[in-house]
């Protein structure tokens, strides 16, 4: 008895005739039945005839046989796919019952045909994974893959990624990258698997933008909660602050970068807001070292300071302080005792929006005699990704953090433009 | 001949129901958002959307929601101050309502059906725009029941619980405009096996189920809360499932039209196979109608449409064939076209007509070769719509040269149905992977009472008489009456008051439908407890329906409603007959009557009655004697 199988199954008084299911459990026989629902049968009251053996290849289901072939079009310009897994390319595994990704690039072009005519694409999968699985050495990968891409010709970047820590990867493709086109991340709050999914709104805008002449790292994600336009946002300053609505990312400190105005045609508008770097005005270079003991810790009243003990010997440490940047007094002699380690330790603030100023109250000024490097009003997790970069690609790394390198840094304050 | 004739057992009549509930639950079926239903005006928010077809988790698409999705419409919807971000697609789902699966347990229990051991939530694929997901969640809770008719024993296939739709509000430019209060609402679905036999007894298996779904006490009332759809099929045709009969009294006539209609269908098949027919293939012809007087075709033409017409060859006269009241094949095909976006058809069993010349028909019939014997049939409207809406046209003539269709049709008030979508298929349903199975419990419910044992109880245990017995148990305050009964009521001033003084009040234009069930336990209670005289509760209920933010105490206070003292009544009776004296020495007790009314009235309702005519009746004695 396989998943596949069509079977009988008795169970009291009851007979269930379907095809087994994968999900079945030790417990459970799962069967579909012939109107298409599942129904849960427990095993050891059970009785099972198989009626016929694979009538369904269950675990393929999902895949095609017939790969699409793409045309080439002189006209197009040409936009790489990277995928690196997440939800905007994901199907249900159906042994566990929940979604994972499991398409490359190509099936992208599958799920969503509106993609097809916009430009030549080139696909290419890094990782297949999860967004929370993601590793700095992943990065690294991704930001070589994105380099050979360019150099191969791609007019822009379009980074199929996880929501939960896209706004890192971005961070870093943002600091290891100099790039002459677009590189725009994408991917989805709701699961391919279902016809409301927004991938479909956010692969046609991300593709658009990469035709844009914004030569920056973006994240291309719903605006608000209707399917009209997408929010650029430059990826050093974007923030996933919702959990589960297709518009949880957002510029933290400005308006969005720009926009792209979805028409269901097929040829979204894009518009800019503010300044940004054009296309073709750098020149492709790619620096992908990076630091790896850097850690990310958040201050609140009664945490530990036994935390800091385990951050010994760490190249670098950012603190998500309270307020303009403060943390428990009692925490200052150890982070000095830090520092004068040689472990860079700069403060960020929980506010998340505003700028960390540690010379106004007494907390502050103490932290800056103990040597901690102000972040601006760079975002912590920003920061932590900065840092890794920073400690392995910068002589002076308190003036790399003070200077903004990729516009993670605003160096005025106007949060309404 | 007349459908009266049919002979159903002749025919291999053989019908199904599939009977869909709301539930009259606190919360809606995957988060805590009030199952209350809002008008349009009260939405505080908009947002709109598209719906893409996805795979089943077997690979394959559903031709239903294939279909569906070949016209691009934008979905806009509205949101109030009782939704939530669950329905608005934009936050997982909670787990399943625990008492919307309590009272599916108990509807098991009531149509004799075994609850499965592990039920698994599904998504059936539906994207037309009535679930912001694109997707309805749908759990098979229980299966192999069994409900009792006049004609025999009707078998229950399977009892679901889902989740209601969004209310369709209107079209817009776009497409069309759903409202989010209904979408949510816990709705069981019981389907029958197709043991069916004919008209009458798919009536009365819809009303023992309606009356079993009842019994529970937590069904929604009213419009639109309970629908049926009715799966018909004769031997030689095909199964149709007709959605959305929403009246008990409409089955009958659904039944009958849908064996008319297939009989009709498979004549006009049998006299198209003798006539060797054919369908062709559409052309463009624009030509002929460049300088049309028709206003249909014209208009289409001056805003850069075409035309395109198919030769139904061997059709002549069977286009217009009635296969239902003035319904006819003809109909079916403008159906299909207006599915694709065409405001309908024209054929030439119909023309010359609506502004098209004898002349361009000829021309019409020369341009696609069609002879007398031949029909043809044309659509007129943007080229993209009219190429989509032709196609369908040729498909559906293509299927009535031998059969009838099996499909989806949508009931129309008079009694007849139109073409609505194809069957949907097992390929729609795939598992809502965000809520983890259920595994239930029937022996923590209990079997509720049915409707027709409590009628026999209201009559044994409160002394009802028959009428008002039933006529509370199958009425909407059943469960008020046996909560306030239950709380020592007594269950003739209960009965009286839920059944005919608020039918008395709902006549007298009082909005009796703003009372809510405490108001009403509040109003009962006072009276019962002897603080609200029986005389007042009429006042009462419509101080209350006036001002629904009272609370019943505080309308007795307001109105002044109180009972009075016997010291008080007194009072009043006596100011009464010294105001007539002179009559009641000359009439002695003959003054009662008269007097009695007048006393009632000087109380303003205020005393009891049986307390006025006996402080009255010592009254009058003391003088007359």
């Amino acid at each position: 008895m396989n998943a596949g199988d069509r079977v009988r199954v008795e169970r009291a008084d009851q007979t269930h005739e379907g095809v087994l299911m994968p999900s079945t459990t030790g417990e459970h026989l799962v069967v579909k039945l012939e109107g298409g629902y599942n129904v849960g049968i427990d095993r050891d009251e059970a009785d099972v005839e198989v009626l016929e053996s694979d009538v369904y290849d269950v675990e393929d289901a999902q895949a095609e046989s017939d790969r699409s072939t793409i045309e080439f079009d002189d006209d197009l310009p040409t936009v790489s796919l990277i995928s690196t897994g997440g939800t905007i390319a994901s199907t249900v595994d159906y042994r566990t019952g929940a979604v994972t990704a499991q398409f490359d690039a190509e099936d992208v072009l599958r799920a969503v045909p509106d993609l097809a005519g916009m430009a030549n694409y080139r696909g290419r999968v890094v990782a297949n994974i999860l967004s929370e699985n993601m590793t700095p050495d992943v990065w690294q990968d991704l930001a070589h893959a994105i380099h050979e891409e360019i150099e191969a010709g791609a007019d822009g970047v379009v980074v199929m990624h996880g929501t939960d820590t896209m706004q890192f990867s971005a961070s870093a493709m943002a600091f290891m990258l100099d790039t002459p086109v677009p590189i725009v991340f994408t991917g989805s709050q709701r699961s391919a698997d279902r016809p409301s999914s927004d991938n479909v709104m956010n692969a046609v805008c991300a593709v658009e933008a990469a035709k844009s002449d914004c030569a920056e790292v973006l994240i291309c994600m719903h605006a608000d909660e209707s399917d009209d336009r997408c929010a650029l946002h430059r990826g050093v300053r974007a923030r996933k602050n919702h959990t589960s609505r297709r518009d949880a990312f957002e510029t933290v400190g400005a308006k969005p970068l720009g926009e792209a105005d979805y028409s269901i045609d097929g040829d979204p508008e894009i518009t800019f807001r503010r300044e940004h770097r054009e296309r073709d005005a750098t020149e492709l270079d790619v620096d992908p070292d990076l630091a790896t003991d850097v850690e990310l810790l958040k201050f609140t009243p009664g945490t530990d300071p036994a935390f800091l003990d385990a951050l010994e010997g760490k190249s670098g440490v950012v603190l998500e302080g309270t307020g303009l940047g403060h943390v428990h007094t009692d925490w200052i002699p150890r982070i000095e005792e830090l520092v004068a380690d040689g472990t860079t330790v700069v403060m960020t603030s929980q506010c998340l929006e505003g700028r960390v100023c540690d010379r106004v109250y007494d907390t502050g000024r103490d932290l800056l005699d103990a040597g901690i490097v102000e972040g601006e009003d760079t975002l912590p997790g920003t920061a932590k990704v900065k840092l890794m970069w920073a400690l392995a690609n910068t002589e002076s790394v308190e003036e790399a953090m003070a200077t903004s390198l990729a516009g993670e840094i605003q160096d005025r304050s106007v949060p309404w433009t | 001949m007349s459908d009266a004739d049919y002979d159903y057992e002749d025919l291999g009549l053989v019908a199904g129901l599939e009977i869909h509930q709301q539930l009259d639950t606190a919360h809606k079926l995957f988060c805590p958002c009030p199952t209350d239903l809002r008008e349009p005006e009260a939405a505080e928010r908009t947002f709109s959307r598209y719906l893409h077809p996805t795979k089943s988790e077997l690979g394959e698409i559903d031709e239903a929601a294939l279909e569906e999705s070949m016209v691009d419409r934008e979905f806009e919807y509205l949101s109030y101050d009782t939704t939530c971000l669950v329905e608005e697609d934009d936050e997982p789902p909670h787990r399943v309502d625990r008492e919307a699966m309590d009272v599916t347990m108990e509807i098991a229990q009531l149509l004799d059906a075994s609850v499965a051991d592990q039920v698994h939530v599904m998504r059936k694929i539906v994207v037309d725009g009535s679930n912001t997901t694109g997707f309805q969640r749908t759990m098979r809770v229980a299966g192999e029941g069994a409900i009792e008719t006049d004609e025999g024993t009707v078998r229950i296939e399977d009892l679901m619980l889902e989740e209601e739709s969004a209310q369709r509000v209107e079209e817009t430019d776009s497409g069309v405009q759903f409202s989010l209060d209904r979408l949510g609402i816990p709705l069981v679905e019981i389907g029958t096996k197709p043991d069916i036999r004919s008209p009458e007894q798919a009536r009365d298996a819809a009303e023992r189920i309606g009356m079993l779904l009842r019994s529970t006490g937590q069904v929604k009332r009213g419009l639109g809360t309970i629908r049926q759809d009715v799966n018909v099929s004769i031997a030689e045709g095909a199964r149709v499932e007709i959605k959305g009969v929403q009246s008990l009294d409409d089955i009958n006539d659904i039944v009958r039209n849908e064996v008319r209609r297939q009989v009709e269908l498979l004549d006009i098949a049998e006299e198209l196979q003798a006539r060797n027919a054919s369908v062709g293939d559409p052309q463009d012809v624009t030509e002929v109608f460049e300088d049309t007087d028709s206003g249909v075709i014209g208009g289409a033409l001056s805003s850069g449409g075409n035309v395109m017409a198919v030769r139904l060859a061997g059709f002549d006269g069977l286009v217009g064939r009635e296969i239902q009241p003035d319904r006819r094949l003809g109909t079916e095909l403008s159906d299909h076209a207006k599915r694709h976006g065409a405001g309908g058809i024209f054929h030439t069993d119909e023309l010359p007509a609506y502004g098209v010349t004898e002349d361009e028909v000829a021309a019409l019939r020369d341009a696609v070769d069609a002879g007398p014997e031949d029909a043809v049939a044309l659509v007129a409207d943007d080229p993209e719509t009219t190429s989509l809406a032709i196609d369908a046209v040729v498909e559906r003539a293509e299927d009535a040269l031998e059969l009838v269709p099996e499909e989806t049709r949508d009931a129309n008030e008079d009694g007849t149905t139109r073409y609505l979508r194809p069957l949907p298929g097992a390929a729609r349903m795939y598992p809502e992977t965000d809520v983890p199975p259920v595994e239930p419990d029937p022996s923590e419910v209990d079997r509720p009472e049915l409707l027709t044992e409590k009628v026999e109880r209201y009559q044994s245990e409160y002394d009802l008489g028959a009428g008002l017995a039933e006529q509370v148990a199958y009425g909407e305050y059943m469960p008020l009456f046996e909560r306030v009964v239950a709380d020592g009521i007594d269950p003739t001033l209960a009965a009286g008051t839920l059944e005919s003084t608020l039918t008395e009040l709902r006549r007298d234009d009082v909005a009796v439908e703003r009372l809510t069930d405490d108001h009403l336990a509040g109003a009962l209670a006072l009276v019962d407890g002897g603080e609200v005289p029986q005389e007042g509760l009429d006042d009462l209920l419509r101080a209350l329906a006036a001002d629904p933010s009272l609370s019943a105490e505080q309308a007795v206070e307001q109105e002044d409603l109180g009972g009075v003292g016997e010291d008080e009544v007194r009072e009043a009776v006596v100011t009464v007959v010294e105001r007539n004296a002179e009559q009641v020495e000359s009439e002695g007790m003959g003054a009662f009557s008269g007097l009695m009314g007048e006393c009632m009235g000087e109380l303003r309702g205020k005393a009891d009655g049986d307390t006025v005519s006996s402080v009255l009746r010592e009254e009058i004695q003391e003088r007359a004697g």
